[in-house]
């Protein structure tokens, strides 16, 4: 686990979404980041990782170490082949919510890391990217 | 994580729940359960929810924390979270979480202070 820059975790299962959580928090930490941003992309992770259990039913979460001018990043990439976000905007909007959550996961994801991407069509599925660059 | 690894605790008429450091959402859900069953039992006043060692607070988390303060309070009685990280702090701010009527206080000896209404706000003055 301490040589490898890429994995992936297969997310089936509500235990999945610990087990992403716990991967996360360790390549996290094995990467330098501080306890606050690990506690960040921790975060931002378990929120996607129910993202995609809640409304796909499965999906896979990949990380991913990236560089960029010689700064280390942390990619996570979770993806489903689930009903896909009909209106990303509104998606982004703190508070809503169309299966009674509190609406913060993908706002919230969004301030924790540094940068957010979705691609996302109905009835085909959803692509939610984020990254995080350690300091 | 076997949801019956949540312990409550009854101090005189005060429950104390220790939260484990990643709980899974089935072990939440139970805490939640858990607390309600023996408050019912034990006719408690408070509720002191020790947090010091949970690493991650998102969304799911702080919705059942929320809900079982609410339950609490029908109840009749008062919740403290006692001895979130600041790292938490910071993160659910971010995340833009909100505790809702729960109280909250450093270190669990503070958080029986505040149920036992002895601790006074602003005071500074540290153990002596």
């Amino acid at each position: 686990m301490t040589n490898e820059r890429t994995g992936e975790v297969r997310i089936d299962s509500e235990s999945d979404i610990v087990t992403a959580r716990q991967i996360v928090r360790n390549t996290a930490i094995a990467m330098g980041f501080g306890v606050t941003d690990v506690t960040r992309i921790v975060t931002a992770a378990s929120e996607l990782t129910r993202n995609v259990f809640r409304y796909a039913g499965s999906g896979v979460m990949r990380w991913r170490m990236v560089n960029a001018c010689e700064v280390l990043g942390l990619e996570l990439t979770f993806e489903d082949y689930g009903p896909g976000i009909p209106d990303i905007k509104r998606a982004m909007e703190v508070g809503y919510t169309t299966k009674g959550g509190l609406g913060l996961g993908l706002p919230g994801a969004k301030r924790l890391m540094d940068e957010l991407e979705i691609e996302s069509e109905v009835g085909k599925g959803t692509r939610v990217t984020v990254k995080k660059w350690r300091r | 994580m076997a949801a019956d690894t949540i312990s409550v605790i009854k101090l005189h008429d005060v429950l104390m729940v220790t939260v484990p450091p990643d709980p899974d959402d089935e072990t939440v859900s139970a805490l939640q359960e858990r607390v309600l069953q023996t408050m019912e039992r034990h006719e408690a006043k408070g509720l002191v929810l020790d947090i010091s060692t949970v690493e991650t607070l998102d969304s799911f988390f702080a919705r059942t924390v929320v809900e079982t303060v609410q339950m609490v309070a029908l109840m009749g009685g008062r919740t403290v979270l006692a001895g979130m990280r600041p790292s938490v702090a910071i993160t659910a701010t971010q995340l833009g979480l909100t505790l809702g009527s729960a109280l909250t206080a450093l270190n669990v000896d503070r958080a029986l202070d505040v149920l036992d209404g002895t601790h006074r706000l602003g005071d500074v003055s540290d153990d002596q």
